[in-house]
């Protein structure tokens, strides 16, 4: 089989803009087999992204309160799955 | 009659004779285990969806219509993209004259090819998600899901007769992904190979047992040995997942020279150190983890960019087969792993080996 390119579909929540929120984080490392994990906390920007069907959802986090020791940027993206919000 | 305690709900899930679940990178040992008695999933992270389609179809024709697992990693965040060469550039000038130390000290060559690492594009959520769609299109046995809450993909995943299974560090990682309805968990304690959380497996196991009802919970972390799978049957878990143990199984696809060291090579003899990839991983002590590790040694620098500095080391002591450099993820198991057995013996081994340890507290056969 080839695979196909899937639909990206931005949006807005505004719902949970702005609330605090920790994401249980990470990903592969890059040039090996492996996974690592990464934790980060800040706020719900409110900004997200759906990917194919069915819809998996990133939501951007910003203003980061903590995140891994040199990890340069002040945003990172965040699966919902593993994000849970400070604020409930 | 004695009920049989390797007889456990997961081994009535998946159809098995033993709660014993290999992950592995190798084909060859998966089907090895499969036929066996035991069950197998197949790292395809870093493989093409046209890749893990055919993997699939290769390990389908050898298994006689036994259920095999397919192991992912979804990313759970993603940083700003960046180029490689931007990301180049940001590596301090300290850890670069580091690491360029090491390589004097210890006469690393050059890589003799390009760095498997800067011809990999990345995987984002797009590959991710292609990945994925291939193992709802082929209708694998069971998804487990090696990082990253894999609840979006349920529905679609069930309604296709697939299983899903998610690997967790944390305890409300599991109680997250039980509540949205996995099949299993693999609650994955410290003294696991690569990169794991900070709970021992002896505290995660029965925390996330506590809170899972019926599901079936697999413990990973250290497990290599019948003892081992006595000891998580008795915490609550219903199998056991185990890696380190099949690198230096007859089938492994790994060089022999790790195989070597892996075999030698004691719990003491692993690193748990970001020095690698940036983020906690523990794998053989090598020259490059040992140096990062000594007191003058700069910080470490998050990932992606302590994995470019240490990929020329890496790269460079495999192409030229370095045995004094060479390192490989390790869990602390690998104490027991004392010589090349073919996997069948392994599972075999396991399984009387947890028998005798039930006959011993019980004081009677199983």
């Amino acid at each position: 089989m080839t695979s196909k390119p899937h639909s990206v579909r931005p949006g807005f929540d505004t719902a949970l803009a702005g609330k605090l929120a920790e994401c249980d984080g990470g990903g592969p490392v890059a040039g090996t087999r492996f996974a690592g994990r990464q934790e980060f906390t800040g706020k719900v920007a409110g900004d997200y992204v759906d990917h194919g069907d069915p819809p998996w959802r990133w939501y951007l986090i910003v203003e980061l309160t903590h995140k891994p020791e040199g990890y340069p940027g002040d945003a990172v993206w965040c699966e919902s799955g593993s994000l849970f919000f400070l604020d409930d | 009659m004695a009920k049989d305690p390797l007889r456990t709900k997961l081994c009535d899930m998946l159809g098995l004779e033993f709660p014993i679940i290999a992950f592995t990178h190798c084909k060859d040992v998966a089907v090895a285990v499969i036929n066996s008695g035991g069950f197998a999933v197949l790292g395809e992270a870093m493989h093409t969806p046209d890749d893990i389609a055919a993997d699939i179809k290769w390990i389908r024709d050898r298994v006689d219509g036994k259920a095999y697992g397919i192991d992912l990693v979804l990313p759970a965040s993603v940083p700003p993209a960046g180029t490689l060469e931007e990301l180049l550039t940001k590596i301090p000038e300290e850890q670069r004259k580091f690491a360029l130390g090491i390589k004097e000290k210890y006469n690393v060559p050059e890589p003799k090819g390009a760095h498997a690492l800067h011809q990999w594009g990345g995987l984002n959520q797009e590959m991710a998600r292609a990945q994925l769609d291939v193992l709802l299109e082929e209708r694998v046995p069971v998804f487990t899901s090696g990082l990253g809450n894999p609840a979006f993909i349920l529905e679609a995943a069930h309604a296709r007769g697939i299983k899903v299974f998610g690997l967790v560090g944390k305890t409300r990682q599991a109680e997250r992904e039980l509540e949205a309805g996995v099949d299993a968990i693999i609650a994955q304690g410290y003294d696991a190979a690569g990169h794991t959380g900070a709970m021992g497996t002896f505290s995660i196991v029965p925390e996330v047992v506590s809170i899972a009802g019926d599901t079936p919970i697999i413990a990973a972390g250290g497990v290599t040995t019948g003892r081992h799978l006595a000891a998580a049957l008795c915490l609550g878990a219903a199998g056991v997942w185990t890696g380190t143990l099949w690198l230096a199984s007859r089938e492994s696809d790994i060089d022999m020279i790790i195989k070597e060291k892996l075999l030698q090579a004691t719990a003491e003899d692993t690193a748990y150190s970001r020095c690698i990839s940036g983020m906690t991983m523990r794998t053989l002590k090598c020259p490059w983890t040992e140096e990062w590790a000594k007191p003058e040694a700069p910080r470490t620098l998050p990932a992606p960019y302590q994995m470019l500095l240490a990929s020329d080391y890496i790269q460079a002591a495999n192409d030229h087969r370095r045995e004094d450099l060479m390192t490989e993820a390790a869990g602390q198991g690998v104490g027991f792993v004392k010589s090349m057995k073919p996997s069948r013996q392994i599972v075999f081994d396991m399984v009387e080996e947890a028998l005798d340890a039930f006959e011993q507290i019980t004081g009677e056969a199983p």
